[in-house]
């Protein structure tokens, strides 16, 4: 084989490996580009065939959704409002304990080291592990005994659990990475332990805190087993409303695609703000460290 | 890490009390919401899962039942076909999420202009609500009027069934699970090739080895102990896969696309046979935990390294 025949075959292969990766691209970016536009379309244009990317937007979809304008007195109105509250309130709540408890949890996993640790980090992380739905089959007799069941605080309870494993692993990452020596110095200055924690420590790893907020928020906002199971009508969560909006009018896919978006776009504004903590979230703190 | 007796020696010295009741008081909230949410339950799982009874009918009490459970367990044919079902999909779904998560993730390897905010857009399915997902697929596999199928006529095909079919089915949720997943792998992959010292790769240009013998002798291996990671928690993530399923296929057509996970619910949830449910939660319990033990040894290993 000629060099030069070479180099050309080696060029058709790059562009071949070229448009294997845009066909990726595409795979990867065009279901949300479809989500989002569908939500604008009206009825008539949601079903054409062949399906419109030019239209006229109709915001009859995320009418009915909010229950406002022509929408709201339509039967099949899903009406997010209650829903969507029940989510903020247990997404935000929820994520602030799990941060608590997460970043005390991770400086002591970070800094001491004490019999048991290691099943400690394997029975934290287990919460992260743990099909819900087999834990579901117990939640689910505890919760009605308890009268958790279908209570906000009963899935502000369910966003902790799920969360604290991942906010334990993530933080101590954190705290792996601030160097010993500024307690040895608050100590030696006489300072006690807690002291330097919290006036030393603890603005050091500000980022990572923020981080593993965002990471919880997502992950509680997102959450779908535990709700549909545990909520049957007071704390109903969007993930759970939106998955009833199949009735007996069939699926309203208008409503659900604005709904839909609805519940993406705090997940994407909180994926944007962490996207550089991103590998840490997503294997616990272990990898990604900076 | 012997952080009590080197870093901190005189404080530990002079007042060792006080650091045990600070790992006491900083772990005791997370240790308490662990017991009651995770070591109660399961204990009372296994006890469950020995009886024979229904919430439904808590009056007429728990009859003991040995290992009936499990034996029945075991001879349910239609439980063999959705631990049959659930490890082809995870087979099938893990398997292509590593070849185009590795194949993105090594076109990726060199800088563009854009590249960076490119690999940030692509990670965003993963982060995504599964139900949202699976709805959202749902509605792009319809036969009638799916973009999917407008694009399968269009490139010359005839539509597809792809929800009422069972193969078919299978393969829209592994297209749906690639999706979403594949940028794990990418994210993953490209962290553990960049860790990859660029030496090793200029030794082998030295001696003239190909591009092939780079990627399976020098990259993949190296690679490796991030890749193992990668692999097992899609394993386990894909294992217990239950709101995909549930929002894209419902479990059908029929119930063929019923994991193990959705046939708990069902067993849970629907016919409320307490006792079988509990009895099969506690498989499910041993499964996630013997691949949950193997990945937090390897995490802590690379932790360790890191």
């Amino acid at each position: 084989m000629s060099v030069a025949h070479r180099t050309l075959s080696t060029r058709a292969a790059n562009w071949l490996l070229l448009a294997l990766l845009a066909v990726y691209i595409v795979y990867n970016l065009g279901p949300i580009f479809w989500l989002v536009i569908s939500s604008m379309k009206s009825r008539m244009d949601l079903f054409s065939m062949p399906p419109k990317i030019f239209f006229t937007p109709d915001w009859g979809g995320y009418q009915s959704v909010f229950g406002v304008g022509v929408g709201a007195n339509s039967a099949a109105a899903i009406g997010v409002f209650d829903s969507l509250l029940n989510s903020v309130l247990i997404a935000t709540v929820g994520t602030a304990a799990a941060v608590v408890l997460g970043t005390l949890a991770g400086y002591v996993t970070s800094r001491y080291d004490f019999r048991g640790k290691n099943d400690f980090m394997f029975f934290v992380l287990s919460t992260r592990m743990l099909p819900p739905v087999a834990v579901l089959v117990f939640y689910h007799i505890m919760y009605a005994e308890l009268g958790l069941t279908d209570t906000r605080i009963g899935l502000i309870l369910i966003a902790v659990f799920i969360n604290v494993g991942l906010a334990t692993w993530i933080m101590k990452g954190f705290f792996d990475g601030v160097p010993r020596e500024v307690e040895q110095i608050a100590l030696i200055n006489g300072y006690s332990r807690l002291y330097a924690f919290r006036k030393l420590v603890l603005p050091m790893v500000g980022g990572g805190i923020a981080a593993t907020a965002g990471f919880c928020f997502i992950f509680s906002w997102n959450e779908f087993a535990f709700a549909s199971i545990l909520s049957t009508t007071q704390a109903k969560t969007l993930p759970v409303k939106i998955s009833a909006a199949s009735g007996a009018t069939g699926i309203e896919w208008t409503q659900i695609c604005a709904a839909g978006v609805v519940l993406i776009i705090p997940v994407l504004i909180f994926f944007y703000l962490i996207r550089k903590h991103l590998l840490m979230g997503m294997t616990f703190g272990v990898l990604g460290r900076r | 890490m012997a952080a009590i007796s080197t870093s901190t020696a005189p404080a530990a010295r002079r007042k060792p009390a006080t650091n045990r009741l600070l790992i006491f008081g900083f772990l005791s909230p997370t240790l308490a919401l662990l017991l009651f949410m995770v070591a109660f339950p399961i204990f009372s799982l296994i006890n469950y899962s020995f009886y024979n009874f229904s919430v439904l009918r808590a009056a007429s009490g728990r009859k003991w039942a040995g290992f009936g459970n499990y034996e029945y367990l075991l001879t349910d044919i239609d439980l063999w076909n959705r631990f049959v079902f659930t490890g082809k999909f995870v087979l099938i779904t893990v398997a292509l999420q590593f070849l185009v998560g590795i194949f993105v993730a090594l076109r990726l390897e060199k800088n563009f202009r854009g590249r960076d905010v490119l690999f940030t857009l692509l990670m965003m399915p993963m982060m995504l609500s599964p139900i949202v997902v699976g709805f959202l697929w749902r509605y792009m596999f319809n036969s009638e009027w799916g973009v999917v199928n407008y694009l399968v006529s269009v490139a010359g095909f005839d539509k597809l069934d792809w929800l009422g079919q069972t193969n078919n089915a299978l393969a829209a949720v592994v297209i749906a699970d690639t999706w979403m997943w594949t940028p794990f792998i990418i994210l993953l992959a490209t962290a553990a090739f960049r860790g990859i010292p660029r030496t090793i790769y200029e030794a082998a240009e030295v001696d003239g080895a190909g591009a092939a013998f780079r990627f399976f002798r020098l990259t993949l291996p190296l690679a490796a102990p991030v890749l193992f990671i990668a692999l097992l928690l899609r394993l386990i993530d894909s294992f217990k896969q239950y709101d995909l399923f549930f929002a894209l296929t419902g479990g059908g057509p029929g119930s063929s696309t019923e994991t193990v996970s959705f046939a708990l619910a069902k067993t849970a949830f629907s016919y409320f046979y307490t006792g079988e449910a509990s009895a099969l939660a506690v498989v499910l319990l041993l499964i996630i935990t013997g691949l949950s033990l193997i990945l937090v040894r390897h995490l802590t290993r690379l932790s360790a390294r890191y």
